[in-house]
């Protein structure tokens, strides 16, 4: 794509800064999810939740922070949600259940 | 570094927004931040001084407990707060209120032993001052309860998240000049410009520390809703493993005595030295003493200390906030997040460094706000709005720092005269605040915050004066004043007000609004 071709960002606020809450927030939960269960020292090392915990609203935000860069509110949306949807349903297969 | 200008222009809107929206509420956080970090020795300031009724070294703390225990079973049993290194009276407990959140209407009565081992117990209201600037930084003032948290504290992290939205967007609009600019301060193009660069400056050069207080406020706001979330996905794992309640409740008479209780604490690792040990529920199934255990060498986890809880009874060891070694990476780590938010990992040199970077962390706000204000009125001098927003600004920011003065003063004097005042200081800042709040409103902005900064230099310098009048009243005690550098550093503030004060009457042709040591003039 060249630069001509390329759209251009529009600064949909309320899309974007909504989808940066709401699904950035789902995001990160899932994402700290799999890190609790399948990442280092597996659900029962110790102290791991405290970790655990401190990181969802550091990715939260961090994913919030660059919801800015899709194209529009819409794209916003259908990537983050996506996302989420995959992942969730990944982790309802692997575990039966939240 | 190039960066697209659709990003750009994007990206400076995001700056703009979460700024305004959460630049005033953050400076009040970050000034009384500041404060925080010598709260104690502001508290210390504002007591009465007395002579020192115990010594540490030689009290006997056995025979201290033991006589209070013979006297108040009871209330003893509920727990009670050993002081091992104050020269006040070492033994405290409440008989109205409890320890932990706001009451100001706490009780507590005091014990120590008199010269010939006698036991001497007074009444009084517990002094606040401390937790109340504590409470300002915690909140902004915002009064009110959700829950068992303030509703200041959720203010704060929501203000918290849009800070970090803003620390993010205002290093992606500044990518592309940052090279070159980083350490420009150009006075020469005109005051916005040396603003605009000193903001950018400052907010540069402590990211980290700004990152760190973003990312931390959010997680103490909302840490109860954050792990409600995260037990959804533990299924049916619990998150914390409770600890199982002894099988009968202990009782008071049966307690390990204190030394072979400081003992344990100490051995469990060295250099670590216990100041306060907190007692809990003593007639109960889960008795607990907790120590506050003090290593200048090392990384604390709390605002002050470490922490070590045992069993008081089977000396147990309950909980510990110290670093656990190698195999324990996940507590270590977010217990070096505490500290990088608490400043406690660099001794009296760090908290000075947190003292001024908070400074500087407020100046970040308030100057991003005039930075806004300025651009406004270049555009349109006339909008409501801007004018809204300036005088919010000056009000705010010189309000909540003439109120926080008004306040010490108040401490300064009526701890002579008042049993408990705690509740003269809340309504003392709410009317100061609200006050130089509507003097702003009714001023205008540039008047008012020449009054403001002259009021507030007469009464910073005034602190010293009242200590020096007090000390002067009562020369016996003076050589147990210990005071002096609260003192001396609020002599350094009153001359710095004063002189940012005389630069603004200086240029009177030109409107400005100004704060702290900087001036920024709007041209008209």
């Amino acid at each position: 794509m060249t630069p001509e071709q390329r759209q251009k960002i529009q600064p949909t606020w309320l899309g974007k800064s909504l989808a940066g809450a709401v699904l950035g927030l789902a995001l990160a939960y899932i994402l700290i999810a799999f890190f609790a269960w399948y990442g280092p020292g597996g659900i029962d090392a110790q102290d791991k939740v405290q970790f655990n915990m401190w990181m969802i609203p550091i990715l939260w935000l961090t994913i919030f922070s660059f919801t800015y860069l899709f194209n529009s509110a819409k794209q916003t949306w259908l990537m983050l949600g996506g996302a989420n949807v995959i992942l969730y349903s990944l982790f309802l297969l692997l575990r039966g259940g939240l | 570094m190039k960066v697209r200008a659709d990003i750009l222009r994007t990206y400076q809107g995001v700056h703009t927004w979460t700024g305004i929206i959460a630049g005033l509420v953050l400076f009040i956080g970050f000034y009384a931040g500041s404060l925080t970090m010598f709260k104690h020795e502001i508290q210390q300031w504002a007591e009465p001084t007395t002579a020192p009724l115990t010594d540490p070294t030689t009290t006997n703390y056995q025979s201290l407990v033991d006589q209070a225990i013979a006297v108040y079973p009871e209330q003893m049993a509920k727990g009670f707060e050993l002081d091992l290194l104050t020269t006040a009276a070492p033994l405290s407990w409440y008989t109205q209120g409890q320890a932990r959140g706001m009451h100001l209407d706490n009780q507590q009565q005091t014990a120590y032993l008199d010269a010939d081992q006698k036991l001497i117990i007074t009444v009084q209201a517990e002094h606040k001052l401390a937790d109340l600037i504590d409470y300002l930084h915690r909140t902004a003032g915002f009064i009110g309860e959700i829950g068992h948290d303030q509703s200041g504290v959720y203010i704060l992290g929501i203000a918290a998240g849009l800070y970090f939205l803003a620390l993010v967007s205002g290093v992606i609009i500044l990518l592309p000049t940052l090279a070159k600019t980083f350490f420009a301060l150009r006075k020469e193009k005109g005051p916005s410009r040396f603003w605009l660069d000193s903001h950018n400056l400052i907010g540069v050069a402590s990211l980290p520390f700004h990152l760190i207080i973003a990312f931390t406020v959010v997680v103490f706001a909302f840490h109860d809703l954050i792990y409600d979330g995260l037990a959804q996905f533990y299924g049916d794992k619990p998150l914390f493993e409770r600890p199982l309640a002894a099988a009968h409740a202990y009782q008071i008479n049966d307690l390990k005595t204190i030394e072979t209780q400081i003992i344990t604490a100490k051995s469990y690792a060295p250099g670590y030295q216990p100041i306060h040990i907190s007692y809990n529920a003593l007639n109960s199934a889960s008795p607990s003493a907790l120590f506050k255990m003090s290593n200048a060498a090392a990384v604390s986890r709390g605002p002050d200390t470490d922490y070590l809880a045992i069993n008081p009874y089977s000396l147990e060891i309950l909980y510990t906030s110290y670093p656990q070694g190698e195999d324990s990476f996940w507590g270590n780590f977010t217990a070096s997040l505490f500290s990088l938010h608490f400043g406690t990992y660099g001794g009296d040199w760090g908290r000075w460094a947190y003292f001024i970077m908070g400074l500087f962390g407020a100046f970040l706000f308030y100057s991003g706000n005039l930075l806004w204000i300025d651009k406004r009125m270049k555009k349109d001098a006339n909008k409501t709005s801007t004018h809204l927003m300036a005088k919010l600004t000056i009000g705010v920011c010189l309000g909540s720092m003439l109120a926080v003065v008004a306040v010490l003063l108040l401490a300064k004097w009526a701890n002579l005269l008042i049993g408990n005042i705690n509740h003269h200081y809340m309504l003392c800042y709410y009317v100061v605040f609200f006050i130089s709040l509507a003097c702003c409103f009714t001023l205008g902005a540039n008047k008012a915050s020449y009054t403001g900064l002259i009021t507030l230099s007469i009464l910073t310098v005034c602190l010293p004066i009242s200590s020096v009048i007090q000390g002067l009243n009562n020369l016996a005690l003076l050589p147990y004043y210990e005071s002096y550098p609260v003192d001396f550093i609020a002599s350094l503030f009153s001359v710095m007000f004063f002189f940012i004060a005389k630069r603004l009457k200086q240029k009177p042709i030109k409107d400005k609004v100004i704060l702290d040591n900087k001036t920024i003039e709007f041209i008209r």
